[in-house]
Order: structure tokens, then C-alpha cells, then sequence
């Protein structure tokens, strides 16, 4: 797997896989005499590797990673409701195949996942974050971060999540998880390695909001919100 | 001639699109590493196959989890099921825990119940084929009609997720726990119908 989880840059990337590659001239030049001089088996030779090659390089970059398509936004959060339906895309479903990925069902709960904070950095590992607001109304939620790839050996085992039933709440019912790469007063999320992106992912259990996704709007969705960086 | 190139790499293109397509629609059934092709090995079992339990204290999770990111506190276990051998059964006990069962085909989740449906305590799945259904429905004792909850599966092969999630670390040994009990067991085809 290279890149666990990369669906909001997917989503963005995904439509136009079948654009051509700009090329360097002087290489396209001598292509294109050789094209010439051959004739039309060459021609006919070229056509299909085009197309053998592009198509299946296409087919396995928008199939690497995260869901490319099937996502809606609501505020930092991309919420994906058909990913475990049985009429989800077949993309989604080519992505689910090749990570052998056993997705929420719509009847199960909801995954959100967030890859940037509310101004639309991505989350580093360096720098601190405060995850506070609300939930979406549900029976059980977990909130864990991830970093991508394989985890550090050499880190201690530390939490990767919070649950609705362990998380402390501020008299009015909302909450505010820290995370941050030193401990912090409160909801402490350890971040998940030292340095690079991290993931965060929300999973709605037994919630009717993965019937009607429009039923969620931003202030029903916790914030993300950078405060510093270690330099 | 350099209109022939342009042609041919328009052709080339539309060739790149139609090969696009039929490579992404060709992944599932030509997977190897999916959720349905790894779960075979677990048919055979009359309990789910756990693919993510949950660390305790300072026992790590073990490796056998290949789920992607799974969430550290939901237990999960899996029950294939090839239907041509019959009906299969999938029996739970709630308990404090949530509990839901998912019941997946090779196009993705076709069911879903958690046991707030359950009724008395016990929640039981049977997935049938549509011709199964039919030889249930037709054998049904009419003073005494089933309370199996029926589901007509798309594909002969398939498999049920059991998720529990734990809320707190201390219940985590009892989410674990509530997966592995768990029954999951096919239905002789004489054995449905002598039910009541």
C-alpha cells in the first residue's frame, strides 16, 4: 500500500486520469519522425500501447489509495456514505478490493475522515490541533488519527483514538481533543509519529445521519484548528 | 502524415479511456487481496474468524488484522458463507456492548442490523438464495411462522461482519469475547424446515 487513505486528494486528482502527460519536445520530435518512417504498422503499434498503457496506468493511480469519488464535504470533513453500499461506484468498489477493506455498511455507521484542518492545511505530525464541537447524533463514535503507512516500531504504543464513552466533556456537552506531539492538559491525542501528514477519522456507529448525509452541516462536526508548530 | 499521428493518438486516447474503464470494473473480480477472497479460509468455522481484536492492557493487537485503519476499539470478526451448502445461520447474544452485523457480497454491503433489533436478547441472521427463501417460505408452518430474520443474498459467496465496539479499555477483552461467541453455522436444507 503507498499511500493508506489519500481520498480527499483523490477526489480532487481522479476525473481527469485520462489527460495526456505533456512531453519533453526534443524526445516527442524524434517520436514523431520515427512515427513517420514506419508507417502504419508502427502507427498501429503506437495507438495500442498508448492505449494499453495509459488506460491501465490510469486505472491503478485512480484505484491507489483512498475513494476517489463518493465523498461530501461537510467543513474540514469528507463523509463517505456509499463507501460500503451496495451501489457504490465502481471505483470505490476497485479501491475497497484492493485493500481488502471491509467498509461500514449505511445501516452500520458512517466514516468521516479529514486530511486538512479547517483552513485547508494538512495536518502535520509537528504541529498541534484542537478537534473540539460536536458529534453528529449517533450510538458510539471513535475519533483516531493516523499517520500514513506502516507505524514506527521504535514509538511506544500509545492511544490512537478516543471513544463518545471515554472522552471528557465541558459542562454544555461538548468536548475538545488535543493533538499534539507533547502531552497536553485534557483529551491528549498523541500524534501518531514525529514528523509528516496525519489522517483523522471519525466513525459514526449506528447513526441515522449515513441515511440522509445532507442531514449534517458544519457546526454538527467538530472544528480543526491549527494552534502551533514545532519549529 | 502528421494528421495520421494526430489520429492515432486520438484512437490511442479513446483506446486509454475504454481500457481505463474495463481495468477498474475487472479489479473486484480479479482481486486477491479482498475482503471476500481473504474470509473463504474462515468458512468452514462455527464461529466468526477474528480479523481485528482488540489490544488488552499490554498485549498489542495481534497482526493478524489486515484491515486498512481499523479503529482501535471496535472488535471485529468475520463468517463466510458459500450458500450452495445451505442457508447460513448467524446467531448473537447482545449485551452491554453494541453489537452490528453486516452482511457483504461481492458488490458490498447488501444488510446491515445491529442489535438494537434484536428481540429477546437474540439476534439471528439467515442468509439464504433466493430459491432457499422460496423453499423457507413455502415450508413455513402457518400457525407458527418463523422469527429468523430472512435475507436474500445477491451472491452464492459472501461474508458477515460482526463489529462490537468497546467504549472504555476495560470492556475491550469483552468485545473481543463477544465476537468469538458468535455462532455461524450453514443450515442443513431438512434442518430449516423441521425449525419452527
Amino acid at each position: 500500500m503507498k499511500a493508506a487513505f489519500t481520498g480527499s486528494t483523490g477526489a480532487a486528482a481522479a476525473p481527469d486520469t485520462a489527460v495526456r502527460k505533456p512531453r519533453d519536445g526534443g524526445l516527442a520530435r524524434r517520436a514523431a519522425r520515427l512515427l513517420r518512417r514506419g508507417g502504419r504498422p508502427v502507427l498501429v503499434l503506437y495507438t495500442l500501447a498508448l492505449g494499453g498503457g495509459l488506460g491501465l496506468v490510469s486505472a491503478d493511480w485512480a484505484t491507489r489509495g483512498g475513494y476517489p469519488f463518493g465523498g461530501v464535504r461537510i467543513g474540514a470533513w469528507i463523509a463517505w456514505p456509499r463507501a460500503g453500499a451496495t451501489n457504490a461506484d465502481p471505483y470505490t468498489r476497485a479501491v475497497n478490493a484492493r485493500r481488502g477493506e471491509i467498509p461500514l455498511a449505511v445501516g452500520e455507521g458512517l466514516l468521516l475522515t479529514a486530511a486538512e484542518d479547517d483552513a485547508g492545511r494538512t495536518l502535520d505530525a509537528t504541529c498541534t490541533y484542537a478537534v473540539a464541537g460536536a458529534v453528529p447524533p449517533a450510538r458510539a463514535w471513535t475519533l483516531t488519527v493516523a499517520g500514513r503507512g506502516a507505524r514506527d516500531p521504535d514509538r511506544p504504543l500509545m492511544r490512537e483514538g478516543f471513544t463518545s464513552t471515554e472522552i471528557l466533556r465541558r459542562p454544555d456537552g461538548r468536548f475538545e481533543i488535543v493533538l499534539a506531539p507533547t502531552a497536553e492538559p485534557g483529551n491528549w491525542l498523541p500524534a501518531p509519529r514525529a514528523q509528516g501528514p496525519m489522517r483523522l477519522a471519525l466513525r459514526l456507529y449506528d447513526t441515522p445521519a449515513a441515511a440522509s448525509i445532507a442531514s449534517i452541516d458544519r457546526g454538527s462536526v467538530p472544528t480543526i484548528t491549527r494552534r502551533d508548530c514545532a519549529p | 502524415m502528421s494528421l495520421r499521428l494526430l489520429y492515432a493518438t486520438l484512437t490511442g486516447l479513446v483506446l486509454a479511456g475504454i481500457v481505463h474503464i474495463a481495468a477498474v470494473m475487472a479489479i473486484p473480480r480479479l482481486a486477491e487481496a479482498d475482503a471476500v477472497s481473504r474470509t473463504q479460509a474462515s468458512e468452514s468455522l462455527d464461529h466468526p474468524q477474528p480479523i481485528y481484536t482488540l489490544s488488552t492492557g499490554e498485549v498489542p493487537s495481534p497482526p493478524e488484522a489486515w484491515l486498512p485503519i481499523p479503529d482501535p476499539a471496535v472488535a471485529v470478526g468475520v463468517c463466510a458463507y458459500d450458500l450452495s451448502d445451505g442457508p447460513m445461520r448467524v446467531s448473537s447474544r447482545t449485551s452491554a456492548l453494541p453489537l452490528s452485523l453486516a452482511a457483504h457480497g461481492r458488490h458490498g454491503a447488501f444488510y446491515a442490523v445491529t442489535d438494537q433489533a434484536a428481540v429477546r436478547g437474540a439476534l439471528d441472521l439467515v442468509i439464504m438464495t433466493r430459491a432457499q427463501f422460496d423453499q423457507a417460505l413455502a415450508d413455513d408452518d402457518e400457525n407458527e411462522p418463523s422469527r429468523d430474520v430472512r435475507i436474500v443474498a445477491p451472491d452464492v459467496r459472501g461474508f458477515v461482519v460482526a463489529r462490537v465496539i468497546a467504549g472504555l479499555p476495560s470492556q475491550r477483552p469483552g468485545a473481543n469475547e463477544a465476537v468469538r461467541a458468535i455462532s455461524c453455522t450453514t443450515d442443513a436444507p431438512a434442518d430449516e424446515t423441521g425449525r419452527k
